[in-house]
Formats: C-alpha cells, sequence, structure tokens
C-alpha cells in the first residue's frame, strides 16, 4: 500500500509503529519541522483506516503490519509508538531488521527482564535505541546539564511538579487527530481505579523527569515511596527518599487551560529549576535557572523542545555520529521508575491513611 | 492626627524583629521609649523576642504595664496563660510571623482572602514549600508555614510528617473537603525564604508568594480561572512593618486583635503531627 511519491537518498527514512495521537500530535509534527534531514516513509497501525488517514497526510506507504514495516528498506529509523505492552518485542525486532536506529516512547519495557533482552539485542545489533523521554533532550536540560558544575553532590531536594490541562487541549493545536480513543471514567473510590492511577501517573507522565530526577540522586537504587495518594481527576502526590536525597513528585490534570510544568533540584547554596513547555505542541525549549545566593544564571529559551531534539539526536546516530544513552543508563531509568510506580501502587494495599497507591496509560 | 505610643524593644526583640527600623518608618504613631519597661512609666508597646519563652515574657511585659506587645516570629508554644494575661489587662498581642503576617494576608486585604476562599471551595491539591536558610532548625519553618495556611483561612485535618532530616521536611495533610495538602519545608541559601502556597482547582489555581520580612519584598498573589489570570495588587511592607501599624491600630481604636486565636490553631494543627 503506498501513496509516496519519490524519496529522497539524501534524507534519512523514518517508519513509525502505531499512528494513533502521540505519533499525529507529537512525531509527524516535530518531523515536519526536519524535513530537511528525514521523511516519514512508511506509517503501521492495526487500525487500516487510521494507518492510511495518518500516512496520506505525509505521503507514506501504510500498513497494519510490523513485519512489513521492518521490511521496508526505504526506511532507516524505527520509531515505536505502540501500547506499553508492545515495546519491547518491537524495539528487538527493529534491531533485528538492521534498521539504523530506534525510537522507543517511554517506557521502553515493562520490566527488567524485558529491558536486559533489549539491552542484549542492541549490543549485538549495535543499532543505537533512544527512549521518548523528552525532557531529558530539551536544549534548555541539556544547557543547564553542561553549566551545573557540582551541583548534583550538593543536591538534597528534588521536586517534579506538572500541572496540565486535558491532552487534547494541546493535541489540538499540534494537528487534527483521527481515532482518538476517550478516557475511561474513573472510580475514585475503588483501590484499583487509584492503583492505575497512580502507576499511570508514573510511567505516563512523572516518567518525563524521573531521568532527571535520578541525575541527582545516586542512590537511586535505594528509593523509598514513603507516601503516595491521587489527585482528581487525575494526577498524584508521591513522596520518596533515595538515600540523602528527598523527591517530592505533583501532577494533576485539572481543567485549567495554563500548563505549568517545573522541576527543581536544590542544594545547600545552589539550585537548578526549570520551566518546561507543554507537551505535544511546539513553544520551544525549556528555560533553566543556576541560582547561588544572590546570583541566577539563565539558560534559554531555544527554539526548540525535547521532541525535536529527540529525532535531532536519532538523525545524528542515524547518520553514525553522536553518541548513544548507555543500555545500563536506560535500564536503570526503567528500573527506577518501574519502583516508583509499583511502590506507589502498593501504598494503596498497604491501606495507609488518606494514601492511595490494568495500568491506565497517560501520554504527555 | 495619630496617636503615638512609645515602643520599647531589648537586644533580641531588636535583632528578630527590626523594630527601630519599623518605628522609625511609622514616626507619627511609634516613638522609641527612653526607657526600661520595667521601670516607672511603662512603654506602651514592648517588642518581644519570639525564642523558647516567649509567652512569659510578654505575659511580664503587661503586667508591668504595656498596653500592648508584638512578639516577633514566635516559636511553638501554647498561648493561653498569655491570652489570660492580656484579656485581664485589656492589653494587645500582636505575632509578627514570618509569612502569615504579611499585609496580603492581613484580614483587610478582602481581595487576597476572597481569591483564596473561593480556590478553597473547589480544591483539588493544596501544595505549599518553605524556604529557609541552612542553618536553622529544619522544622523552623514548619510553625510559620502551618501558620500561614490558618490565616489563609484552610481547614486542614490528618497531618502526618511523611519525612525529615538535616535539609527538609515533608508533611502530608487534607482538606476538609478531601483534596490532598502537601507540604515542603528547604533549607537552602540559594533561594530566596519564602513561603508559598498553591491551590490547584478543578479548573485552575490560587498561588500566594509570601516574602522574607527581612525588606519589604510584596508579596504575589494570582489566580487562574476559565476566564483568564489575575495578577492581584502588590504591596511593599515587610511582615514587621505590618504587624507595628496593626498593634497601634488595636491599641489606639479600642479593638481586639485575634492573634492568639490563630496561634492557638496552629498549635493544634502541629499538636496532629506529634499525637
Amino acid at each position: 500500500m503506498s501513496s509516496q511519491a519519490q524519496q529522497s537518498p539524501a534524507l534519512l527514512g523514518v517508519g513509525i509503529l502505531g499512528a494513533g495521537p502521540v505519533t499525529q500530535a507529537i512525531h509527524l509534527p516535530s518531523l515536519a519541522r526536519l524535513g530537511d534531514i528525514l521523511e516519514v516513509r512508511h506509517i503501521m497501525d492495526v487500525d487500516p483506516a487510521v494507518a492510511e488517514s495518518v500516512a496520506g497526510r505525509v505521503g507514506a506507504r501504510f500498513s497494519t503490519s510490523m513485519d512489513e514495516l521492518l521490511a521496508d528498506p526505504a526506511v532507516d529509523i524505527v520509531a515505536i509508538c505502540s501500547p506499553h505492552q508492545f515495546h519491547a518485542p518491537q524495539v528487538i525486532a527493529a534491531c533485528r531488521a538492521g534498521k539504523k536506529a530506534v525510537l522507543c516512547e517511554k517506557p521502553f519495557a515493562m520490566n527488567g527482564e524485558e529491558a536486559a533482552a533489549i539491552s542484549a539485542v542492541s549490543a549485538e545489533t549495535r543499532v543505537p535505541i533512544i527512549v521518548g523521554a523528552m525532557h531529558t533532550f530539551d536544549p534548555g536540560w541539556l544547557a543547564a546539564e553542561e553549566a551545573w558544575g557540582g551541583l548534583p553532590e550538593q543536591v538534597h531536594t528534588v521536586r517534579s511538579s506538572i500541572v496540565l490541562p486535558p491532552n487534547p487541549r494541546f493535541e489540538d493545536f499540534a494537528t487534527e487527530i483521527v481515532g482518538r480513543v476517550p478516557v475511561p471514567g474513573r472510580d475514585s473510590n475503588d483501590p484499583e481505579a487509584l492503583k492505575a492511577m497512580l502507576t499511570g501517573g508514573v510511567m505516563g507522565l512523572a516518567i518525563h523527569d524521573l531521568p532527571l530526577v535520578r541525575r541527582f540522586t545516586p542512590d537511586f537504587a535505594a528509593v523509598e515511596v514513603l507516601h503516595a495518594e491521587t489527585v482528581s481527576p487525575f494526577g498524584y502526590v508521591i513522596s520518596l527518599r533515595a538515600g540523602d536525597v528527598t523527591i517530592e513528585l505533583r501532577a494533576a490534570m485539572n481543567g485549567t487551560w495554563e500548563p505549568c510544568w517545573t522541576f527543581e533540584a536544590i542544594g545547600d547554596d545552589a539550585s537548578l529549576d526549570i520551566d518546561f513547555t507543554p507537551s505535544y505542541v511546539h513553544a520551544g525549549s525549556a528555560t533553566a535557572r543556576i541560582r547561588t545566593a544572590g546570583r541566577t544564571v539563565t539558560l534559554g529559551p531555544f527554539g526548540h523542545n525535547g521532541y525535536e531534539g529527540e529525532w535531532r539526536k536519532l538523525a545524528e546516530l542515524a547518520g553514525g555520529t553522536g553518541q548513544p544513552p548507555s543500555a545500563e543508563t536506560l535500564i536503570h531509568d526503567l528500573e527506577f521508575a518501574l519502583a516508583i510506580a509499583e511502590a506507589a501502587a502498593g501504598r494503596v494495599d498497604a491501606g495507609a491513611p488518606h494514601d492511595a497507591a490494568a495500568e491506565q496509560e497517560v501520554n504527555a | 492626627m495619630s496617636t503615638q505610643l512609645s515602643v520599647y524593644a531589648d537586644a533580641q526583640a531588636e535583632a528578630t524583629g527590626a523594630v527601630s527600623a519599623v518605628v522609625a518608618s511609622l514616626p507619627l504613631s511609634l516613638a522609641p521609649a527612653p526607657f526600661a519597661p520595667d521601670g516607672a512609666g511603662a512603654p506602651d508597646i514592648v517588642a518581644v523576642a519570639g525564642h523558647a519563652g516567649w509567652t512569659d515574657r510578654a505575659s511580664t511585659a503587661i503586667r508591668n504595664g504595656a498596653k500592648g506587645v508584638v512578639v516577633s516570629a514566635p516559636v511553638a508554644e501554647g498561648p493561653a496563660g498569655l491570652a489570660s494575661v492580656a484579656d485581664a489587662a485589656a492589653a494587645v498581642v500582636v505575632l509578627d510571623l514570618h509569612w502569615a503576617g504579611n499585609v496580603a494576608l492581613a484580614s483587610t486585604s478582602k481581595n487576597v482572602h476572597g481569591v483564596i476562599a473561593g480556590a478553597l471551595k473547589d480544591a483539588v491539591l493544596v501544595d505549599s514549600v518553605a524556604i529557609a536558610a541552612p542553618g536553622a532548625d529544619p522544622l523552623r519553618p514548619l510553625t510559620d508555614q502551618l501558620a500561614v495556611l490558618v490565616q489563609c483561612g484552610m481547614d486542614v485535618h490528618n497531618l502526618r510528617m511523611v519525612q525529615r532530616n538535616g535539609n527538609v521536611y515533608t508533611v502530608a495533610g487534607v482538606l476538609a473537603g478531601g483534596a490532598p495538602v502537601a507540604l515542603q519545608g528547604i533549607l537552602t541559601s540559594a533561594l530566596p525564604a519564602t513561603a508559598s502556597v498553591s491551590i490547584l482547582t478543578t479548573a485552575g489555581r490560587a498561588d500566594v508568594v509570601l516574602p522574607d520580612p527581612a525588606a519589604a519584598w510584596p508579596a504575589e498573589v494570582r489566580a487562574v480561572t476559565a476566564d483568564g489570570a489575575t495578577t492581584l495588587p502588590t504591596l511593599y511592607e515587610s511582615s514587621h512593618r505590618t504587624s507595628w501599624s496593626r498593634v497601634h491600630s488595636h491599641i489606639s481604636s479600642g479593638t481586639a486583635a485575634n492573634d492568639l486565636a490563630q496561634f492557638t490553631a496552629v498549635m493544634a494543627l502541629l499538636n496532629q503531627l506529634t499525637s
């Protein structure tokens, strides 16, 4: 099935597995900004109508089969944007298909075993993999990382605070969505629903910031969830400790029109705070501030966000330049997120007073 | 014409409450008293430092004839005895609280309290962060932070300490309507010593940022509703000066201050943490 015109040999070809709102509202608009280096050549979705419609927007072939996409020689880079449970097998298949680079939407696996299997295949095939934790590719974050000097050694408190309108408010200003699935209703008294909200909140929302949190928590493996509860209609308050570092995670997806996404890392006499732009829309990079008493260094904003940063990185890697994140980093990021999600949900079973601990898939 | 009242501050009260600078900024209302508080001709108002024992020191000042006392940065201490002494003498006790004493939260700031009350009716989450300089007792900001909640009119229940160490504390609670309340205190010199309160609602938020009283930085009050965002007018007055204006006003008009009742509510919240 094809509707693609002539493809340019100078461009790297992109194939996307899964053509839902994330592909439509995040990746295609990002790729449209990078038409001088990347070209979408193949879209796969299990819903043929969605696959055809989305592929038609960008003049790409479409299919309903992963194998067909992976067998397409025009595809150099594979992006995996399917439901979470398919991520690991599809990453492995893409590596084995000999592609030049793989982007896996977060989370890139559902457990440590899957992550280890991905790591082994990546090492064997030498196909670089990056995970779509977009804040780690945001130029504002990267500029802060270059400038913060010895900050991580003194940080004792980390805060991630996310206030977002419902996703359609941004999706609909990034693209015109087809095939949107309505968000199911939630019973706030059902322990399973509470667990699902906490797990989904960590794996779908907090996960954007957890690799950032981990940069300031050398004892991440010792993470303990001390408190977890849900926020209506969707959100969480989670308090953690990892070694000597206190971590506070807050999120609320309410009906506001004003997004506010901040990350803070605070030490005795230096701190970092970052304001991230909202998901989906291309509203430029984060703005970072590194503060000491009486002195503030501001970095950014820059002209593109972390989603575009991901694709720029993929183009580098597929072109044989740049350094991919180590498999160990990806595995540790995943283990950190999974440990927090599991322990947060466990607070529901623990029956802690006023605490709340099938995952609810949430993306931002 | 303002009635000028005399003021006495010992060295500790002066250091804690910047009393001389405040008195100098209210020259028609206040003047330094040239004599000691326990001598003949007691000063009208005595400044009391808020370290442990402040309720006794304030009671003594009232018994010695002061019409009013201003207590700077009071630590957690039951005020019932002082309230009895003050009531019996018809004396005014004003607490110069670090953040809660800011003019933005004064009972006269109807617009601010209207924004806060409106947000609390529809709250889904209250998130508050207090910043203090390192080296202090890490729990020292907690009393001041709870005083802010009380001054905001929040009805908080089930407060419990989630974690604490030498740099930070985290406290969890719940509003009467069930929305979570998350409090954090952080010791750092990298950030201004502010207290913030963010009330997230179903369709917006209200944010109050209260400054360090070391200077007349204004508080920031901002509301977001479906109709847009509103920043309320700011006033450049430290909580120290606001407190001294209040004590003068109460003494001059013969009205009672409710500071000790409010502090009793703060103590009740602290007791939730220790019970």
